[in-house]
């Protein structure tokens, strides 16, 4: 079975991972557009290439980080978040709105 | 103030114990709560907890209580010698952190014997033997294609599993075990 390296727990079997998406970066919520809001949630790249990816490891309901080649599917790096998100991002609500 | 965190339940597997070269028993209704969050670990030290100094390791603290990290926040307290209370927290010890409610979700099987490793073998990816999975060592992975915490631990002078699953697979677990069993009876 192909192998991930989970950040945290080590070497295990793929089954125990699941995927979520393609790390991208979030543009201002207060001040974008619906169109680009809605590229930001719904839209994916799909060049080949190196992608960066956020996977859960189940078992420890841990999210991290892995780079992959989307066409080789080789496995390149898998690191914490924290190495890209140092900052909690807190979403208030304009005035007014509900 | 503080705040019951806890009901008392009757396990699903009802205390079953297997006898046998491989023993397995049901310590489900054996005492269990934990914290998780950024002040979870400040928390536990302030109260006289020892902890591990690494994620996926199980120390023994204070009365033979087990304290296990599953990150650097989250921490699970394992009480094998009484059965479950109702645990009490003061809410400005839950400062930065909240319980978990690892009692209620949670099914807790204890392996003892002395092929514990091949038998688990057959049943999990990680290489549990002891030369490589010690005591005090913590693997959160799937058993039987279910997600499972597995620590090695000392109980009573036995180097023993113990297994964490949702507690609604109880019953699968168990029986994917006694299965595997068979063959070291």
């Amino acid at each position: 079975m192909k192998i991930m390296i989970c950040p945290l727990n080590g070497p295990r079997n793929i089954s125990e991972f699941v995927y979520g998406g393609q790390v991208k970066a979030m543009p201002d919520p207060q001040s974008v557009s619906d169109v680009e809001w809605a590229k930001y949630v719904f839209y994916e790249k799909n060049d080949i290439g190196v992608v960066h990816e956020w996977w859960l490891h189940s078992p420890s309901s841990y999210w991290f980080i892995a780079e992959r080649h989307n066409a080789s599917d080789e496995i390149i790096r898998t690191y914490p978040a924290d190495e890209l998100f140092q900052h909690r991002i807190e979403f208030t609500s304009n005035e007014g709105e509900t | 103030m503080s705040t019951n965190l806890n009901m008392v339940f009757e396990s699903p597997l009802a205390g079953v114990h297997h006898n046998g070269h491989i023993s397995i028993q049901d310590y489900t209704k054996k005492h269990r709560w934990g914290l998780r969050g950024k002040g979870a670990a400040e928390a536990l030290r302030t109260q006289g907890w020892d902890l591990p100094e690494q994620p996926n390791r199980l120390v023994s603290s204070n009365n033979e209580t087990l304290v296990m990290a599953l990150s650097q926040r989250e921490f699970w307290l394992l009480d094998p010698e009484n059965d479950a209370l109702a645990v009490a927290m003061d809410e400005d010890f839950i400062t930065d952190a909240y319980p978990l409610f690892c009692q209620d979700s949670h099914a807790w099987l204890v392996l003892k014997g002395h092929q514990t490793s091949a038998l688990m073998a057959k049943l999990c990816g990680v290489d549990l033997r002891p030369e490589t999975f010690k005591i005090g060592d913590v693997a959160q992975t799937q058993m039987a294609l279910i997600n499972c915490i597995i620590a090695r631990h000392d109980l009573a002078g036995d180097d023993v599993f113990s297994l964490f699953v949702d507690q609604s697979f109880a019953e699968y677990a168990l029986e994917a075990l006694l299965d595997a069993r068979q063959e070291f009876l």
